[in-house]
C-alpha cells in the first residue's frame, strides 16, 4: 500500500488512507475491517444506521480510541500509533458527537486555547511574563476574532462557552478546530440538535471551507444535507464499508437502501 | 498578643498561602484532585530538617535519622523545594498517567495514608512517631532565633516566599498556559483533540505544585523547629481543599483568602474556645465536623468561593448583554 501511494502525485494524494482498520470492545467487533480514502479538498460523507460504528471509526481516525487492527495513513505518513494530540498538531482535527466546548472558558478563549503557535503556552512562557508572548497573543485575538465575525458570534466573545445554546457550541468546536488550521477536518454529527437556521449556516460554512481547500470528513444522518454537501459518501452498517460513490448512485443501489432504512 | 504569638500568626498563614497557592494550581487551575499534598509539604520539611540538622550522633544521639548535613541557608530551603519537586515525578507518572480523575483522587488519599504509616513505623529513617526534634532555624548561629529581631527576620523572609511563589502562580495563571491548563481541567479528551498533551501538562503543573509544596514544608520546619507523622495526617490535606473551595478555585488571590480565613482563622478563633465544655476531644471533633459543614455549604450555596476564578475579558471586547 505505502509503495502505491508513493507514486501518486502529490496533490492526487488522498488526504487520508485507512487499510482494514478494526476496533473490538471485548468481542464486539463496531468497527470491522474498513479500509477508505478521502480525497484532497472535497467533503466526504459518512452514513449508516445507529450503531454502524460510524462516531467509533472517526474516533479511530482521530485517536481517541487506538484501532484494535489495521493501518491509517495521513497525508503520506503512518499515524495508526501516534496519540490524539499528536494527530491533531499535524492538522487532522475532530469534533465531537456530544457538544464538547470548554465551558468555563469564555467564547474567544475556546478559541485562543486552540492555536498552536502561541510563546506562553508552555510553563516557560509562561514563567517569563506577559511581554514574552503579548505580540503572540494580539495576533491570535485578531484572527479569532476574524472567525467569530464570519460565523456571527462576536458578541458573545466574552460569554461562557457553557452557557451557550447547542447551536452555538457546535459552532464554536466548528471554530475552535479552524484555530488550528487543520488540514482535515472529521465532524461527527455537526447538525444534531442544531436549529434549522444554524444548519444552513453551518452548511454555507462548510461549503465555503471546501472553497477554500480544507478537505473534511462527516458523519451525517440527515441525508438531504448529505446530497447537497458532500462529493462522495461512505455507507457503513454492523461496522463494515457497504457502498460508496456519489448519494445519486448509492440511491440506486438496492442492497444500500435495505441495510440503511431497515437495517 | 505578644509579639512572639503574632509571629507564630504570621508565618502560619505565610507557610498556608503558599500551600493553598500550590493546591490552587493543580486543583483549582488544572483539575487534578491532590489528596496527598500534605506528603509534599512533609518531604520539603523533612528534606530542609534533614539538611540542617547535625549528624544524629549529635545531641546524644537521642533520635535517629540519615543525613544530618548542617548546610547554611538558604539549602535546606531550596532543598525542600527541589525534594517536593522531585517526590512529585514518581507519583505523577504512576497516578497522572493511566488513571481516570475519580481513581486519581483515590489512589493520592492512600498514597497520602500509606506515605504517613510507612515514616511512622519505620524509624531509622526519620526517626518514626517521635518525628525529628530541635531542627536548627536559618542562620541560627549569627542571629539568636529567641530575639522579637528574629521572629520578625523570620515573618520577613516568609514573605519574601509569598510575595516570589505568588508572582510564579500568577503569570503562570493568566498565561496562554494558565488557559489551556483550564481548558484541560474543563474537558481533557477535547483539549487533546486540539493538540494539547494532556499527561504533559498535568506531570508539568504536578511537578511545579511539588516544589511549591514542599518550599512551604522548608518554611514550617525552620520556624517550628520540630517535623513528626503527627502534622501531616491526610485530613490536613482537607483543610486546605476546603481553603481553595472557600476561597475560590482557579483564583490566586482566592487561595490567599481561603488560606487566612480557613487554616488560620477558623483554626484560630476555634482555638479560644474553652476545652472545658462537654467530655474531651469534643471541641477537635466539632472543628472537624465544622470543616466538613463549610465544604458542603460552600458548594452547596457559593460553589464558586468567596473570590470565583475572573472572567478573562480582552481588550477591545464588544460590551456584553448583561453588562
Amino acid at each position: 500500500m505505502p509503495a502505491e501511494i508513493a507514486t501518486l502525485a502529490t496533490t492526487d494524494r488522498p488526504m487520508l488512507v485507512a487499510t482494514d482498520v478494526h476496533r473490538h470492545f471485548e468481542g464486539l467487533h463496531a468497527v470491522d475491517g474498513v479500509s477508505i480514502e478521502v480525497p484532497h479538498g472535497k467533503i466526504t460523507g459518512l452514513i449508516g444506521p445507529n450503531g454502524a460504528g460510524k462516531s467509533t471509526f472517526m474516533a479511530v481516525l482521530a485517536g481517541t480510541l487506538p484501532a484494535t487492527g489495521g493501518k491509517i495513513v495521513f497525508d503520506g505518513s503512518d499515524i495508526t500509533k501516534a496519540p490524539t494530540y499528536q494527530r491533531a498538531r499535524r492538522g487532522l482535527v475532530r469534533t465531537f458527537q456530544l457538544p464538547s466546548e470548554f465551558a468555563r472558558l469564555t467564547v474567544l478563549e475556546n478559541l485562543l486555547v486552540a492555536a498552536q503557535d502561541n510563546r506562553g503556552d508552555t510553563l516557560f512562557g509562561a514563567l517569563m511574563g506577559k511581554r514574552y508572548w503579548i505580540a503572540d497573543e494580539r495576533r491570535l485575538v485578531e484572527q479569532a476574532r476574524a472567525l467569530l465575525s464570519r460565523f456571527g458570534m462576536s458578541a458573545k466573545e466574552s460569554d461562557y462557552a457553557g452557557n451557550m445554546s447547542g447551536g452555538q457550541k457546535r459552532l464554536i468546536e466548528i471554530m475552535r478546530a479552524l484555530m488550528l488550521r487543520p488540514r482535515l477536518l472529521l465532524l461527527d454529527e455537526p447538525m444534531s440538535g442544531v436549529h434549522p437556521k444554524i444548519v444552513l449556516e453551518i452548511q454555507h460554512y462548510l461549503q465555503d471551507l471546501r472553497a477554500e481547500g480544507l478537505t473534511i470528513l462527516m458523519v451525517e444522518h440527515e441525508l438531504h444535507m448529505v446530497e447537497r454537501l458532500c462529493d462522495t459518501v461512505v455507507v457503513m452498517a454492523q461496522g463494515k464499508v457497504i457502498g460508496s460513490g456519489t448519494m445519486a448512485s448509492l440511491r440506486r443501489q438496492r442492497e444500500i437502501v435495505d441495510a440503511y432504512l431497515v437495517g | 498578643m505578644n509579639s512572639y504569638y503574632a509571629a507564630n500568626l504570621l508565618v502560619y498563614a505565610g507557610v498556608d498561602i503558599i500551600a493553598c497557592i500550590s493546591l490552587n494550581l493543580v486543583f483549582g487551575v488544572s483539575g487534578i484532585v491532590n489528596f496527598s499534598f500534605i506528603v509534599f509539604q512533609a518531604v520539603g520539611a523533612y528534606t530542609a530538617a534533614v539538611l540542617s540538622l547535625p549528624p544524629d550522633s549529635a545531641n546524644g544521639g537521642f533520635q535517629i535519622y540519615f543525613g544530618g548535613y548542617q548546610l547554611p541557608f538558604p539549602i535546606p530551603w531550596i532543598g525542600g523545594a527541589v525534594a517536593g519537586g522531585l517526590l512529585a515525578i514518581p507519583v505523577g507518572l504512576v497516578v497522572l498517567r493511566k488513571l481516570r480523575a475519580d481513581y486519581q483522587a483515590i489512589a493520592l488519599l492512600v498514597l497520602s495514608v500509606i506515605a504517613n504509616l510507612v515514616i511512622t513505623n519505620a524509624r531509622p529513617f526519620l526517626n518514626g512517631a517521635a518525628g525529628l526534634a530541635l531542627v536548627p532555624p536559618p542562620l541560627s548561629d549569627q542571629i539568636d532565633p529567641n530575639t522579637q529581631g528574629y521572629q520578625i527576620f523570620y515573618v520577613g523572609i516568609t514573605a519574601v516566599c509569598v510575595v516570589i511563589v505568588f508572582v510564579v502562580a500568577n503569570r503562570i495563571v493568566n498565561s496562554p498556559y494558565g488557559r489551556s491548563l483550564r481548558a484541560m481541567r474543563e474537558r481533557e479528551l477535547a483539549a487533546a483533540a486540539i493538540g494539547k498533551n494532556p499527561v504533559q501538562m498535568k506531570m508539568t503543573i504536578f511537578i511545579v505544585g511539588g516544589v511549591i509544596a514542599g518550599l512551604s514544608g522548608a518554611i514550617l520546619v525552620g520556624f517550628i523547629q520540630l517535623w513528626a507523622p503527627s502534622v501531616w495526617l491526610y485530613p490536613e490535606t482537607i483543610i486546605l481543599f476546603a481553603a481553595i473551595i472557600v476561597g475560590g478555585r482557579g483564583n490566586n488571590i482566592g487561595a490567599i483568602l481561603g488560606a487566612l480565613l480557613v487554616p488560620v482563622g477558623f483554626e484560630e478563633v476555634t482555638r479560644f474556645i474553652p476545652t472545658s465544655i462537654g467530655p474531651p476531644g469534643l471541641i477537635p471533633a466539632l472543628q472537624w465536623v465544622a470543616i466538613g459543614l463549610l465544604i458542603i455549604g460552600f458548594l452547596w450555596f457559593r460553589p464558586d468561593g468567596v473570590r470565583p476564578e475572573p472572567r478573562h475579558v480582552f481588550e477591545g471586547a464588544p460590551v456584553r448583554d448583561d453588562a
